[in-house]
């Protein structure tokens, strides 16, 4: 769980372009989408492309959408869940 | 004689319902949806969404579709005339996209077959088949291109230099909105189903819409174009305003310039795309300002979202509307969502019609409104049209390969050639790093111009209206789109490139930045795009108090730019960049000041001629200019040179002449770094000699001009002045 966690904080810094935030000073339980990190309604639409990208797992509700991009601890978790090959 | 009433004379359509009036109508009248799955080309994954296809056009290979959707449409609207148009205002977003996502998956690197592909090239084709040698401009401000198409035209008109437009709005489908929409998870797949309770989005189109406008009453006008408003959001790249303010505004500003009051409309065409967030935003706008709104409906049930050819298309609806007494259904509607509190038509119905209110509105909050009336019923539009006395310019701003506005003008003082290409890291050093972690070149550039620009300024006034001019646009993002497209067989489009990849982005970016609510034009003729910038932003502003930036940029992409800009050869060091002008009406504090006398496409009769009388003729000319600043585009080289020849054979006076490209190097708003060069001499007082391989000259006499020529494809002219 770890692992994925500390993955998806260079893949976000990377695909939304947060230019000031390192893997380091990334809370993976501080508010993702509206919070101070000032992502928004297209960057969750750039996670959602890149969670069925990197983990074959479609998000095509809003319901869904605002639960899993609430943290990016829930994200993982989101993803942990429903991985095509995961075990759990 | 010219009573300030714009007639439609002529109008022409191809949609997903057909082509002409007649089939059009027929279709409206049953009711029916045009929506079906994709089949203009294939797909690597999935099945096809549904989308609103043209299926009566020819299947010709070239020029490219839009060209040809618009070639049909205009055909139409001229029906029945004999002299072409005295200028041609065209809207579009795709331009030759379509052709060039084929040569570019063929590999084909032979750059004549990618000619067709600027955004420009449409309304220079339709000048070329209907013979017309007036301005021709093209606006693109995504899904209300077609609706600010028909305004500028109608502001044109009114000002009495033109007597007939040709106006409208056209896209053809392509893999960027097919995908784009689609990645923004817009694109309902059960068809488009604008205002349902169920409604999950939109369905992405093709078509075309022409009108011929005229001051001069035809035997039997259609109808009147009786007032249009404009409005920017300056909320959000994509989203529209949650409580639909910039639709508000634009509506509220089309009454007002027709001089009507909401209760004077009979029917309302909503922009109503079938997302959920516009028809929720719309319906606020539409009860804020109808206490009992009129019947009312979407079409884009029955025709998809067209994109820059809706607000033309569905002009040419609403002239149906009042012609044959015919209130189309709000196609696809089963059960309406009572959150808009709105009643849309379920049926066709027959009704007399009067006065027709239709929205338009755009990524980047670009909105626009028209009111389309009964020809001769309302009183004619008071005169507000401000006379041609030219634009006051309070600041200005420019980047070249050298830097920012110093470091280009203190670099051009000194000798020194700026023409390259800027680090990304010189063009963002004013900008806070979190507002442009999405942005990539031209969007930074845009925004940097109009920040300094702004600062440069000498009045404390914020603009409320942004005019851009960009020959490419944002050449980073549609190649990033295409490619991670490509790379991932179709299944992984960038939401966030597509978003950034519609030429008018960075203007949307730029009044988000300044809150610039008014009107928001981005305008794509190739070289001649900041030009047109200018000429929209002094047909458009009005009041006094108003000002407005001007902003003319273009990026070089190393891979797309060589491929479509016919002036970058092999050996041609790339360079790229642009100008900001803060201008407004009032004089008072102003460095200088700038008109347009001449801008036209160049012609059979003796352009040169014309151009020389539009200046004063050749006495006035000889006294009035201390510099000329020449664009002359490499591909335009010979003809260019000759017009010049020309120019300067009868203009025999010794008046220095400069080249600029040779300074600012090759790229489509290369004019707006000249502007701003003119600009910056009036301030200094100083011509620096290093322009004109001689000695500094002072422009000390009060009453000597700059001229700023742009030679080639089309003649401009721009007059830089005392104020």
């Amino acid at each position: 769980m770890n692992e994925l966690i500390e993955e998806l904080k260079i893949t976000l810094i990377d695909i939304l372009n947060l230019p000031d935030v390192t893997p380091n000073d990334f809370d993976e339980n501080v508010q993702l989408v509206g919070g101070e990190l000032g992502i928004d309604s297209i960057d969750v639409l750039e996670m959602v492309v890149m969670v069925e990208k990197d983990y074959g797992i479609i998000i095509n509700s809003q319901e869904v959408g605002e639960k899993v991009f609430s943290s990016l601890a829930a994200l993982a978790q989101y993803i942990k869940e429903n991985q095509p090959d995961s075990s759990s | 004689m010219n009573t300030g009433r714009v007639y439609i004379a002529g109008a022409g359509l191809i949609s997903p319902l057909g082509h002409g009036l007649a089939a059009t109508e027929q279709a409206l009248r049953t009711n029916r949806s045009a929506i079906r799955p994709l089949d203009l080309f294939s797909l690597l994954h999935g099945t096809p969404l549904p989308v609103g296809q043209v299926n009566t056009l020819d299947n010709a290979d070239s020029p490219p579709r839009t060209h040809r959707l618009a070639g049909n449409a205009a055909i139409q609207a001229m029906t029945g005339s004999e002299q072409p148009p005295d200028a041609i205002v065209i809207g579009t977003t795709t331009g030759g996209i379509l052709t060039t996502e084929q040569l570019l998956r063929d590999k084909v690197d032979n750059k004549d077959l990618y000619r067709q592909h600027g955004l420009g090239t449409v309304a220079e084709y339709l000048a070329e088949e209907l013979n017309c040698d007036g301005p021709v401009l093209t606006v693109s401000t995504a899904c209300s291109s077609g609706a600010v198409a028909i305004t500028l035209a109608m502001a044109m008109l009114r000002r009495g230099s033109y007597t007939r437009i040709l106006a409208g709005g056209v896209d053809s489908l392509c893999r960027l909105t097919y995908y784009g929409f689609h990645s923004l998870q817009l694109v309902d797949r059960n068809g488009c189903r604008p205002l349902d309770a169920e409604r999950r989005g939109m369905a992405v189109a093709e078509g075309a819409g022409m009108l011929l406008l005229t001051t001069e009453k035809p035997v039997h006008p259609l109808a009147e174009v009786l007032g249009a408003g404009l409005s920017c959001d300056a909320y959000h790249p994509a989203a529209p305003h949650p409580e639909g303010r910039g639709a508000l505004e634009a509506m509220q500003a089309a009454l007002a310039d027709a001089g009507l009051d909401p209760g004077d409309i009979d029917y309302i065409n909503l922009h109503g795309t079938g997302t959920p967030e516009n028809d929720l935003a719309e319906s606020k706008a539409i009860n804020n300002l109808f206490t009992d709104p009129p019947p009312l409906s979407s079409i884009k049930g029955a025709t998809g979202h067209s994109l820059a050819a809706a607000g033309a298309l569905e002009a040419v609806v609403a002239t149906l509307a009042i012609t044959k007494n015919l209130l189309p259904a709000n196609t696809g509607l089963k059960q309406v969502d009572p959150a808009l509190d709105l009643a849309p038509l379920t049926e066709p119905c027959d009704r007399s019609v009067s006065a027709v209110l239709s929205n338009s509105f755009g990524f980047g909050g670009n909105n626009g409104s028209l009111v389309i009336a009964q020809a001769d019923t309302f009183p004619p539009p008071a005169d507000r049209q401000p006379a041609d006395n030219g634009l006051a310019i309070f600041g200005y701003s420019c980047l070249t390969g050298a830097g920012g506005t110093r470091a280009t003008l203190d670099g051009l003082q000194e000798g020194k050639k700026p023409a390259g290409m800027a680090d990304l890291d010189v063009i963002a050093e004013n900008l806070p790093p979190r507002l442009i972690r999405r942005l990539k070149r031209l969007p930074q550039m845009a925004l940097s111009l109009a920040l300094s620009a702004h600062e440069s300024s000498k009045i404390p006034r914020k603009p409320s209206s942004i005019f851009m001019g960009t020959g490419w646009g944002a050449l980073s993002e549609t190649y990033d789109f295409l490619t991670r497209l490509a790379e991932t067989d179709e299944q992984f489009p960038s939401p966030t490139d597509f978003v950034c990849s519609v030429h008018n982005g960075p203007a949307g970016q730029v009044a988000l930045l300044l809150g610039a609510t008014e009107a928001n034009i981005t305008t794509s003729g190739g070289d001649y795009s900041f030009e047109q910038a200018l000429l929209s932003a002094d047909l458009l502003l009005k009041d006094r108090k108003e000002t407005a930036l001007v902003l003319g940029a273009d990026e070089t992409h190393a891979v797309f730019s060589p491929l479509l800009d016919p002036s970058i050869g092999p050996e041609t060091r790339l360079a790229d960049g642009g100008g900001g002008l803060h201008i407004g009406r009032d004089r008072e504090g102003a460095a200088c000041r700038v008109r347009i006398p001449f801008f036209r496409r160049l012609g059979a009769e003796d352009v040169i001629s014309a151009l020389i009388a539009a200046l004063g003729g050749q006495e006035r000319i000889q006294q009035k200019y201390i510099l000329v600043l020449v664009g002359i585009p490499a591909a335009m080289h010979e003809q260019g040179e000759q017009q010049l020849k020309r120019f300067l054979d009868r203009e025999t006076g010794n008046t220095p002449v400069v080249r600029y490209r040779e300074f600012t190097g090759e790229f489509a708003s290369a004019s707006a770094v000249a502007a701003v060069m003119a600009a910056s001499f009036f301030e200094t007082g100083v011509i620096p000699g290093t322009l004109l391989k001689g000695d500094d000259m002072l422009l000390a006499d009060q009453s000597k001009r700059i001229l700023v020529l742009g030679l080639g494809q089309h003649i401009s002219a721009m007059e830089f002045f005392r104020p």
